[in-house]
């Protein structure tokens, strides 16, 4: 009996050093992976990490309009991710997983702040709670197709609004079948964003300081006759999304549309030409009422979350593919090559960020982003649902704008109370 | 050996069969055919009525993202459901499109049941043909149609404009009234190659000397399809248009990829404002009390196709 002890014990002892230590594998839930311009880079991210480290690296890929959705169904049958990449805006609500961890601390807070910037760290805080580290950053604003401006003879970027008016009417009359301004018409949650723009550089607050509505205002009405005009007037087109925009952008079939610094991946894919395409997509300041108004622009960025009691060590797998993601050797290459910010202090200190053409240029068109108000409401869901269906009702002439205006006046001020 | 006298003590079984014990054979075979019964009863308790009575429970609760837990709060929620102009223009919406969507299944199917079970060249590959909407993906074949009525690179539009029909392409899926055409249409496409073989089959039961009969009496077509067809396919137009009217009340996927329910709230109905309640305003306890009362209007005809099946079977 003894013996036979001994040897299973001895066996055991031989099994449990031949074996080596289990490797974990890291969930990666994002939506750039799904998108033909974000998959290889995604991809080579994965292979750097599991080159470096013992670790696999899966990722789970689903469409950006679908990820957050996927995300409640997983908190709800217990498999989140281990990390998983939010859009900025939506972090207050990805925030009410209980599972997510406070990053502060799994990699410490002093360590964050020798990290970032206080303003990019910001981007991950809800509630004063370090619930995601910033990972790519820039703003949503508005960019031109120089092939498209020469084509239409545009001569220089429009500065007011009433020389954008001008410009987008060149293009109509001499670009067949084009839709001048990609102006999005069809997604609710696309359509808020063109809405607050435009509203903003009318001088509408949409709400206020107070947390008040303020769209039926001469202003906000102003805002929404303006896009209204542009629909009549065939300067831009219904059934337009963000993904529409940015193939008519990259085909040459639009000159001007809001999106985020990653406009210029989309237009190097759609145009065929890949990144000899770049030079034309030229980053410019939202026209402005006067000469000497102040271009509007929404800050945006991509945030990187993590779940999971087991992540919550600055040792795990997980903690270790986030800090492998956001180190300069790595961060650098994919936010520059995407167009964006990287938001570390050594990243945004080096050499290939400063020398970066169209960052540059994108830096100095973004004057003064404002954040999304409608992001962090608690309702921010049904708010934007309620932009997005009034908006899109006077665009295409089911409403006129002031009866738009004070519809959406309404729905706000009962969904604010 | 003394004669033997027949009595039922000598002929009882000394062993009493358990079929017996427990009520004969037929109650075996009940008990036989209940237990068969077990696997989709569990597969049904599982996927279907657990779910069901999750979400009939959350029907009486705000339950919002922001809440760790749910509240109760008795009936408010249907206070609000019922009297949401949203919910309620909903409603109306779901009407229209399960009506004609459900009138133009059954029309095109049995036109075209008709005519595929009059023997001509080709007719099987046609019939064959005729299924394709049917096996194919609603999904796939929303983004076929939502091609089609696109307004940028549509294939109506560039016919019109190559025809020299139209000036400019036109946005029929930004129009109310287009929008609604468009899911309808898509719908009608998927749905009446399954109406057809429901029509083929009754069809192809009917008595053809009737028919011939009725012909040399000088009944033209019209008056076989009036007097003798559409008599003979009675019951199935029954069981087709309780099935169409319950499918198409269920219906989410093709009008979730071509419209997303637009424009503006056109073709929201009712299982997209679920959806658009639990995923992008993220108020579970208010998509839960809309899916009831979902369920609510889906149980009528449900249960006349449910009594239209059992008079088949009786």
């Amino acid at each position: 009996m003894k013996l036979i002890r001994e040897t299973l014990t001895a066996g055991l002892l031989a099994a449990a050093v031949a074996v080596p230590a289990q490797a974990d594998t890291v969930e990666f839930m994002n939506w750039t992976f799904t998108e033909d311009s974000g998959r290889d880079r995604i991809q080579a991210l994965m292979d750097n990490y599991a080159a470096s480290s013992d670790h696999e690296v899966e990722a789970i890929g689903y469409a950006w309009s679908d990820i957050n959705k996927n995300a409640f169904l997983r908190a709800r049958t217990n498999t989140l991710p281990d990390v998983m990449q939010v859009q900025g805006r939506f972090l207050p609500t990805i925030a009410n997983i209980d599972q997510i961890l406070d990053l502060n601390e799994v990699f410490g807070k002093d360590a964050l702040e020798a990290q970032f910037p206080p303003g990019f760290l910001a981007m991950g805080q809800v509630d004063g709670k370090q619930v995601a580290l910033p990972w790519i950053a820039g703003t949503i604003g508005m960019v031109a197709n120089k092939q498209v401006l020469e084509a239409a003879g545009v001569d220089g970027i429009p500065e007011t609004v009433e020389e954008f008016r001008a410009a987008l009417e060149k293009v109509r009359d001499t670009v067949p079948n084009s839709v001048p301004y990609g102006m999005a018409t069809k997604n609710n949650n696309s359509i808020l964003l063109d809405y607050l723009i435009w509203a903003w550089t009318f001088g509408a607050d949409v709400i206020g300081p107070d947390g008040k509505p303020d769209v039926n205002s001469e202003a906000g009405v102003a805002a929404i006759d303006f896009m209204v005009g542009l629909m009549n007037d065939r300067l831009s087109a219904p059934e337009i999304d963000r993904p529409d925009a940015r193939r008519l952008f990259g085909q040459e079939a639009t000159a001007f549309y809001f999106d985020a610094p990653s406009a210029k991946k989309f237009a190097a894919d759609f145009s065929g030409q890949g990144d000899a395409y770049i030079p034309n997509v030229m980053p410019m300041e939202t026209p402005t009422l006067a000469a000497d108004g102040t271009p509007a622009a929404i800050q945006w960025g991509h945030v990187l979350v993590m779940f999971g009691d087991d992540n919550a060590s600055g040792d795990s797998a997980a903690a270790g593919f986030v800090q492998n993601i956001l180190s300069d050797e790595v961060l650098i290459d994919f936010a520059v090559g995407g167009g964006a910010l990287p938001p570390t202090t050594s990243a945004l200190a080096s050499d290939t960020v400063k020398s970066d053409a169209y960052l540059t240029a994108w830096a100095e068109a973004a004057v003064a982003p404002r954040p999304n108000p409608i992001a962090p409401l608690s309702n921010g869901g049904a708010i934007s649902d309620m932009i997005g269906e009034e908006v899109q009702a006077a665009l295409l002439g089911q409403k006129s704008p002031q009866e738009a205006a004070d519809d959406l006046q309404a729905r706000l001020e009962e969904a604010l109370e | 050996m003394s004669d033997m006298t027949y009595t039922s003590e000598m002929t009882a079984p000394t062993r009493v069969s358990p079929e017996a014990r427990r009520g004969g054979l037929k109650a075996a075979e009940r008990r036989f055919g209940l237990l068969l019964l077990v696997p989709a009863l569990a597969a049904f308790g599982i996927v279907v009525l657990f779910p069901f009575l999750e979400a009939l429970g959350l029907s009486f609760y705000a339950y919002t993202i922001e809440m760790s837990e749910p509240e109760w709060n008795g009936i408010d929620n249907f206070v609000e459901v019922l009297t949401d102009g949203a919910v309620i223009s909903s409603f109306f919406t779901t009407m229209i499109f399960v009506g004609l969507a459900t009138f133009f299944s059954i029309l095109l199917g049995l036109g075209w049941a008709l005519i595929l079970n009059h023997p001509f060249p080709g007719r099987t590959v046609l019939r064959g043909l005729s299924l394709m909407p049917w096996v194919m993906p609603a999904i796939v074949a929303a983004f076929i149609w939502g091609w089609i009525f696109n307004s940028r690179y549509g294939l109506i539009n560039a016919l019109g404009m190559e025809l020299g029909l139209l000036e400019h392409p036109l946005a029929y899926l930004s129009t109310p009234a287009g929008a609604m055409a468009a899911v309808v249409i898509a719908k009608v496409w998927l749905s009446v190659p399954l109406f057809m073989a429901f029509f083929i089959a009754g069809l192809q039961s009917m008595d053809r000397e009737q028919m011939e009969a009725a012909r040399v009496d000088g009944a033209g077509n019209w008056q076989i399809l009036t007097h003798h067809v559409l008599p003979h396919l009675k019951p199935v137009i029954m069981v087709t248009v309780v099935l169409g009217m319950v499918g198409n009340l269920q219906h989410f996927d093709t009008i979730w990829a071509l419209t997303g329910g637009g424009p503006v709230r056109a073709t929201t109905v009712l299982s997209i404002e679920v959806y658009r309640r639990a995923f992008e305003q993220w108020d579970i306890g208010m998509a839960a009390t809309v899916g009831v009362v979902w369920v609510a209007t889906i149980l009528p005809p449900a249960y006349f196709y449910l009594r239209e099946l059992m008079k088949g079977t009786e």
